[in-house]
């Protein structure tokens, strides 16, 4: 009945896949940070009516599909700029976004949970706003952003799955290449399936205990 | 390049019947799946240590593994495997409710776990049954607190309502996506997906927020 030969002839196959699918979510996790910090720290501390188009790119990005991102990015959006784009840069590109607006929602409520008084008492120190939010606040709030965070690398990973509609050469790409080659569903989603619980259960398990050993660092 | 926009017009009843089905599916799912979520929470609450250990692991590994894979899971191998046979629609909803009963567990469980053991503890001193204590004083207290957590899944559901398109359940994505290769209009059908979904999805996401605000804990 299970016929493993397929997939042990073809493990090259995925495990490059693998690496594809490691690349693009790390490179995506980056992207998200990048702008997630970025947004954060202007809707937290910068002018009022860019605070307004931010909040409007957050509450968008949360309100749209990542499929629908993904195939407007690799499909539509080269129409607009005249200029076509990669998957795999595609996938990188609606990836980060959607999780960067995820990520700047996590650093303001990270931002915002510093007592107010700290600010105050800080610049009353003669600290410079810059200065105070970079020496006392960020790095109580680091801390306190690291759970979330952690959380959102998980969701990037098994969302990296989802860029298989737009056909990044990803796992879950190959594997449904390889299913379909081989006619063994069963064998390779069972396995690829295992492949990706062994890589996110692992991290999100490794960020509970991280974070346990640093919460007390980010009590105030 | 010129754009035609008519084509979004032309297609609109196929584009508001995909939304449709988006929304059905949504709503199906999501009473599906909180059923199915005070089951697990249930299960992982026995007293029975394998049952326990079982309904771990279910959530735990839906928690850890891409949706698109376990539809896909669904769609490809119960078929094959178990001979079992369901139409498109089903097995997305299958798929999806199998996904999000595992996280509503896990939100079920802190919502009951959330409430002090204190009171617990006061309510069988006042002579309540275990049965009692639960319906009485943790449940109605558990069912608000639980209620911003369950919202937030809620929208993500009706995002990844989407990924049903891959099996060809006729949803919003899977309908522009058809009358994108029918007409070409790539552009103008594509844009016009995102709009539908963000005109169905933000006050969704804003009504999430409100409610993460009106029904925070304060202890």
């Amino acid at each position: 009945m299970i016929n493993l030969a397929p997939l042990a002839r073809n493990w090259r196959f995925l495990a490059s896949a693998l690496g594809t699918s490691l690349l693009l979510s790390a490179l995506a996790m980056l992207l998200g940070l990048l702008v997630g910090t970025a947004v954060g720290l202007l809707r937290t501390y910068g002018p009022r009516q860019l605070g307004v188009l931010l909040a409007l790119y957050v509450d968008s990005f949360r309100a749209m599909p990542l499929l629908v991102i993904l195939v407007w990015t690799f499909f539509a959006f080269p129409l607009v700029v005249g200029y076509s784009l990669d998957p795999l840069w595609a996938g990188v590109i609606g990836l980060g976004l959607h999780s960067g607006a995820y990520i700047a929602e996590v650093i303001r409520a990270g931002l915002t949970s510093v007592r107010r008084g700290q600010m105050r008492a800080a610049l009353a120190l003669g600290m410079k706003r810059g200065q105070a939010i970079r020496t006392v606040i960020l790095p109580q709030a680091a801390i306190r952003m690291l759970p979330p965070l952690g959380s959102q690398l998980v969701l990037v990973i098994k969302d990296s799955a989802i860029t298989a509609v737009i056909a990044v050469p990803e796992l879950m790409r190959q594997s449904q290449v390889l299913a379909s080659q081989t006619f063994r569903p069963f064998e390779i989603y069972t396995t690829v399936m295992i492949v990706y619980f062994c890589l996110t259960f692992p991290v999100a398990r490794g960020v509970d205990r991280i974070f346990r050993r640093l919460a007390p660092l980010g009590a105030s | 390049m010129t754009y035609d926009w008519s084509v979004v017009w032309e297609y609109r009843w196929l584009l508001l019947e995909g939304a449709w089905t988006t929304i059905e599916l949504t709503v199906l799912t999501m009473a599906l799946a909180v059923v199915g979520g005070v089951a697990l929470a249930m299960l992982r609450m026995s007293a029975f240590a394998p049952v326990r250990t079982l309904a771990t692991a279910f959530v735990e590994f839906f928690r850890a593994t891409p949706l698109i894979l376990q539809i896909y899971w669904v769609f490809y191998v119960l078929p094959a495997a178990f001979d079992v046979r369901l139409s498109a629609f089903a097995t997305g909803l299958v798929g999806l409710s199998l996904n999000v009963s595992a996280f509503n567990s896990e939100t079920f469980r802190a919502g009951i776990t959330s409430i002090r053991r204190g009171q617990w503890h006061a309510a069988l001193a006042l002579g309540m049954t275990r049965r009692q204590v639960m319906r009485r004083v943790i449940l109605p207290q558990a069912v608000w607190r639980v209620l911003p957590a369950l919202a937030s899944t809620w929208v993500s559901l009706f995002k990844d309502t989407s990924l049903v398109a891959t099996i060809a359940v006729a949803d919003l994505a899977y309908n522009a996506l058809q009358i994108r290769a029918r007409t070409y209009r790539i552009l103008e059908v594509l844009t016009a997906m995102a709009v539908l979904y963000w005109l169905m999805g933000y006050p969704q996401a804003k009504l999430v927020d409100w409610i993460h605000r009106r029904f925070e804990v304060v202890e």
